[in-house]
């Protein structure tokens, strides 16, 4: 694996208010994740991991004060511009959560498709050909070419995960963020899903950054960290 | 919810459309119905009437501005029914073909063979689909307003004058709830308290009018009754002129007025020229026979199509002032005489039904606010039921604006939906619209047009391409000012929290 660092967060904070109350959240959290590296953040609930994946992932901005750092491939997150912000999140990071979150109204390709409309918007229509064939082959490699039609609602909770991996893989990112990603699911399903995933990540030289609360699922991954307090604390390589 | 919200815009524009296509094809059907009932220009003196009215014709039919012209009088009257009922009425005398060529007489004449039946009648019911030579017949008496007198031995005595009623006057005619006419039995109620039933069909039986001529200072000289048959009746679809209006020709009326040409025998004395005698003395030689010419109380014009009543008013009066400097004194002067137009003569009329119309769309217009409150109201719901959605799709990379313009464009598709059901429904309610109302009548005792307050005995249904354009596209606009706002909302949504949303 290269040792370059695809992202770099170093010292950042993130405190919510609630009211007049300020709570604190992160409290300088560093992390720094090579290009193609799996990396497990593990933490107890409400410890912060999903606020630390969203922020790295452009979803939401860390506090100004006291000035963090969050730099993608070199770029300052920090002062990419709302538009800027929304082209990074569309093409150079993917989404996978907990409850999956696929969009009930649409089918199983639709789905799949809707990461490529976003990013093209008009744009895409020129595209479609070309999208729906990469979407087709993403659901192959998932397994699931002949649930094309199918909507979510008809699909067991494995196989909407997979859809929404695939919809997160649909514009190619650098980075995969999954928050919690087989959180939901038997352990059965959970380490199939895990398999997949890293089939998937070392065919195309993913980065991926998953967060789970569950030690065994985090051993996949090439390095483990610990959020404590809001921040990042032991960091220990699991493959040795 | 999103079909609702299209339903509330649907009610919405069909609403206003409904509205806009009666009342206004109302205020259509006033202003049009003037050309066909009285052409473009009616010149009138009333009672006394005015004379040489050919010759004034003649000067009017030699402008290019006038298509036809046709003398008239006009009058009050009392007719006498055959169950012995008696109305009053207004008498029109008018020459069958020249009164045709300036208004749609032709069309209004009712008994006249019909080839196919009226898109309201399914079964052929109406009676003007069979014995086409009866209905000609009648056709052509009701257009020359002559009747053949035959005696009892079925020979040809003579051609007598007729008249035509309105449709509605006699009462005796049924309206079907297809539109057409099919002649009733009603009954006649008696002195003695019994009742007997009376059958009869106008166009067979004779009546009686009676008239009061006057002179030029409006006082009664004398009454005159007289019996005539029925040649036809007519039906203009003004409830006021079918219900009132008996026309008769013109010669026939003026003799019982006393309008007629008259042979007035003048002595002239040989030495003293220009003095006229006594007619004690007309049996002496150098007695000269003149006529005192036949009059009329009204000349009515019809402008060639592209010129409009007002322009055509103002050539009437031109050629009305040559007209009376030919007979200077013996005609009314052209400052005197009266000009009008239909509008003129309905003013008040017609300004009330504009002015109520543009009330009545305004309070609509409002009340149809609440509908894009409502869409407010659904957009909102749906905006909170997709919250996490829409952090999904902002977690995908999408920006406020892409946000904003998804639910703007739900917007605009509900309000295109909605317009679209609108438009439908309206254009069936508005070209169903009498049957609608005969039925609501029937079934459910609901009369909203009634003839005699409306003055049209069938409801306007037409729409116009132009209002429903307006009301159509203003449907789609307030769908998309109602989902303005939630979508501004949406757009706002931080993607954070949308996405812990549950
Ligand atoms: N919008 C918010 N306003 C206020 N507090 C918030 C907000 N979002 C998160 N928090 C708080 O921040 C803390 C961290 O939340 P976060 O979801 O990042 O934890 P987590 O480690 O992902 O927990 P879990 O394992 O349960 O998913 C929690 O205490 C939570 O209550
Ligand atoms: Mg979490």
């Amino acid at each position: 694996m290269s040792q370059s660092p695809i992202i770099h967060a170093k010292d950042i904070h993130k405190t919510y208010r609630l009211g007049r109350v300020d709570v604190p959240v992160l409290r300088g959290a560093s992390l720094s994740v090579n290009t193609g590296e799996w990396v497990s953040i593990l933490g107890a609930s409400g410890s912060g991991k999903s606020t630390l994946l969203h922020l790295l992932g452009g979803l939401d901005r860390c506090d100004r004060k006291p000035a963090g750092s969050i730099a993608f491939q070199g770029t300052e997150l920090v002062r990419l511009s709302a538009g800027a912000m929304n082209r990074y999140r569309s093409r150079s990071v993917g989404f996978v959560f907990q409850f999956y979150h696929l969009l009930p109204e649409l089918t199983v390709l639709e789905n799949v498709l809707a990461g490529a409309m976003v990013r093209h918007s008009f744009g895409y229509l020129s595209l479609k050909k070309a999208m729906v064939s990469r979407a087709g082959e993403l659901l192959e490699v998932f397994g699931l070419s002949e649930r094309l039609k199918h909507r979510p609602a008809e699909l067991s909770g494995g196989e909407r995960q997979r859809v929404a991996i695939a919809r997160a893989l649909i514009n190619e990112p650098d980075i995969l963020l999954a928050d919690e990603p087989t959180g939901n699911l038997d352990t059965l399903t959970g380490n199939a899903i895990l398999d997949e995933l890293a089939k998937v990540r070392s065919s195309r030289g993913l980065t991926l950054i998953m967060v789970t609360h569950d030690i065994a699922t985090a051993r996949r991954g090439d390095r483990l960290v610990e959020l404590i307090d809001g921040v990042v604390g032991e960091q220990s390589p699991l493959v040795t | 919810m999103p079909l609702l919200a299209a339903l509330a815009v649907a009610l919405c524009t069909t609403m206003v459309l409904v509205t806009w296509s009666v009342m206004g094809g109302f205020l259509d059907m006033l202003l049009d119905s003037g050309r066909n009932l009285i052409g473009d220009v009616a010149i009138t003196w009333p009672n006394s009437g005015f004379a040489y009215y050919d010759e004034l014709g003649q000067m009017l039919q030699d402008d290019e501005m006038v298509q036809a012209w046709a003398p008239m009088i006009e009058t009050f009257g009392l007719i006498s029914l055959p169950d012995g009922r008696r109305e009053t009425v207004m008498v029109k005398g008018i020459q069958g073909p020249s009164y045709a060529r300036v208004t749609n007489y032709k069309d209004t004449l009712y008994w006249q063979p019909l080839d196919k039946p009226l898109r309201t009648d399914p079964h052929s019911e109406d009676w003007r689909l069979t014995h086409h030579d009866l209905w000609e017949n009648r056709y052509e008496q009701g257009l020359s307003l002559t009747e053949p007198r035959i005696d009892r031995m079925g020979q040809l005595v003579a051609d007598e004058p007729a008249v035509v009623l309105g449709i509605e006057l006699s009462g005796f005619n049924i309206r079907k709830a297809g539109g057409w006419y099919m002649p009733g039995v009603p009954r006649k109620f008696n002195a003695d308290g019994t009742e007997e039933a009376v059958d009869v069909f106008m166009p067979n039986s004779r009546i009686t009018l009676t008239v009061l001529p006057l002179d030029d200072k409006g006082r009664n000289i004398d009454v005159t009754a007289r019996a005539f048959p029925v040649a036809n009746e007519f039906r203009t679809g003004l409830y006021d002129l079918d219900k009132n209006v008996v026309l008769i020709r013109l010669d026939a009326l003026q003799n019982m007025l006393k309008l007629h040409e008259a042979q007035r025998v003048i002595k002239v004395d040989a030495d003293m020229p220009g003095t006229e005698l006594q007619p004690e003395s007309f049996d002496q030689p150098g007695e000269v026979l003149t006529k005192d010419p036949a009059r009329v109380t009204a000349v009515i014009v019809r402008a060639v199509d592209g010129f409009d009543a007002i322009t055509l008013k103002a050539r009437c009066r031109e050629i009305y002032a040559k007209f009376e400097a030919r007979h200077q004194g013996d005609v009314p002067a052209q400052t005197a005489i009266i000009m009008s137009t239909w509008e003129d003569q309905n003013r008040t009329m017609i300004s009330a039904v504009k002015k109520e119309t543009a009330l009545v769309l305004t309070l609509f217009s409002f009340i149809s606010l609440t509908a894009v409150m409502l869409i407010v109201v659904i957009f909102w719901v749906m905006v909170a039921e997709k919250t996490r959605d829409i952090g999904v799709i902002r977690a995908l990379g999408a920006s406020k604006t892409g946000i904003a313009s998804i639910w703007l464009i739900y917007g605009l598709c509900i309000g295109l939906v909605g317009s679209a059901m609108g438009g439908i429904l309206s254009y069936t309610i508005v070209t169903n619209i009498n049957p609608i109302h005969e039925w609501m009548g029937n079934a459910l005792g609901i009369t909203i047009w009634d003839p005699s307050v409306y003055y049209f005995s069938s409801i306007p249904n037409q729409m116009d391409a132009f209002h429903a354009a307006i009301v159509l596209v203003g449907g789609v606009l307030a769908s998309v000012v109602g989902a303005a706002l939630p979508s501004l909302r949406a757009a706002n949504l931080d993607p954070v929290r949308a996405l812990r949303f549950e």
